[in-house]
């Protein structure tokens, strides 16, 4: 009969090792080694997780995560693989050397892999303004906008409310130029303390907050103090708000 | 997934897409008026019973969200139509996306 193996991540460490009753449905997690490079798995019959109760799916993809975090805390070196990656048996009949077999195929792949994310971890990094407050400090700074405001009070209603919509597309232009000033500033300080930057996608945000970057970051464990620092600046500033996540094992960047 | 209508919920839903649709011809309206007001086109009469136009649309829609308690009904259809906008524009004018979701395709293909 067919066997699965689900595959957690890949570690850097020869050892067999067992992890526990840590997996999906709490069931028991080990290492499986090939020279110095092991994978991280359990047994399971060789059909994807599947389930209609996106509960259900939710909780198995957090169990997936706390495995590799984990894994990551006791051996180190991670390279985490996505939910569902199942290897199953075929001809070859024993699970464990169908796993060693895979591993030793994609060896130096693996191998290369790992050195890049040696001692490196990552780390997430969102930073958000609020259009409200930067919108009052724009009116009151810029002059063609402070002007607009005013020459607003005078004027009969109908004539009032087309001004405005004026002076709100003026303000929306501004903010964006504004933004993009903002993002090639600190995407640039970042940068300094990162050794790798993915962007990720801007999510929604409660107005008047709104979003103007998402990134994950690899960054040295030894450089995170210093990313840390320099965000914390960023922070400082007027109206901007940064947070700052991690460290998490390299989902992004393997 | 399966649909769940009832005949609250799809008046509801329905209400919700007809008022965005008439917030986004409001906004189209207002886009004109606005080009045509700074183009110089419009004499000041004119601009003043337009902005007053408007402005009772905006009031007419915004007492009509409260009333049919729709507010955050239109405001999910509104940010899933931008959120699709983005999609599309994100993939016509970003280059750089393009050349990642080609190079994943040749990672595949191998």
């Amino acid at each position: 009969m067919a066997e699965g193996r689900y595959v957690y991540c890949i570690v850097e460490s020869s050892q067999e090792t067992q992890l526990g009753n840590i997996g999906i449905n709490g069931i028991r997690v080990y290492t499986i080694p090939y020279q110095d490079i092991s994978a991280i798995v359990h047994n399971c019959p060789p059909e994807p997780y599947e389930s209609e109760d996106n509960d259900v799916v939710k909780n198995w993809v957090i169990t997936h995560e706390k495995v590799i975090e984990t894994a990551w805390e006791r051996l180190g070196i991670v390279l985490p693989l996505g939910f569902d990656t199942i290897i199953r048996t075929g001809e070859e009949k024993d699970p464990k050397k169908v796993v060693r077999d895979w591993i030793k195929e994609d060896y130096q792949n693996l191998k290369k892999k790992l050195d890049r994310v040696r001692g490196k971890a990552e780390y997430g990094v969102q930073i958000s303004w609020d259009t409200k407050i930067i919108s009052h400090a724009l009116i009151e700074k810029d002059e063609e906008l402070n002007k607009l405001s005013e020459d607003i009070k005078s004027k009969p209603k109908g004539v009032a409310y087309m001004y405005r919509q004026k002076l709100e597309k003026l303000i929306r232009e501004k903010l964006l130029r504004e933004a993009e000033n903002h993002f090639k500033e600190f995407y640039g300080r970042i940068k300094k303390c990162t050794e790798d930057i993915r962007m990720e996608k801007i999510k929604k945000e409660e107005e008047p907050r709104q979003m103007l970057m998402n990134l994950s970051c690899l960054a040295d464990k030894n450089d995170a103090k210093a990313l840390g620092d320099e965000l914390d600046k960023i922070n400082n500033k007027e109206s901007i708000f940064v947070r700052f996540t991690g460290p998490w094992p390299p989902y992004s960047f393997v | 997934m399966p649909i769940d209508i009832n005949e609250d919920n799809l008046k509801h839903g329905l209400l919700g897409l007809v008022i965005a649709l008439v917030e986004i011809i409001r906004d189209a309206l207002k886009h004109q008026a606005l080009r045509r007001m700074e183009g110089g086109s419009l004499r000041d009469e004119e601009i003043e019973r337009l902005g007053t136009a408007l402005e009772e649309i905006d009031i007419a829609i915004d007492q009509m969200k409260k009333e049919q308690g729709i507010s955050e009904t239109v405001k999910s259809v509104r940010d899933g139509l931008d959120g699709l906008v983005d999609d599309v524009l994100d993939q016509i004018v970003n280059p750089a996306k393009w050349k990642e979701e080609y190079e994943k395709k040749e990672v595949k293909n191998g």
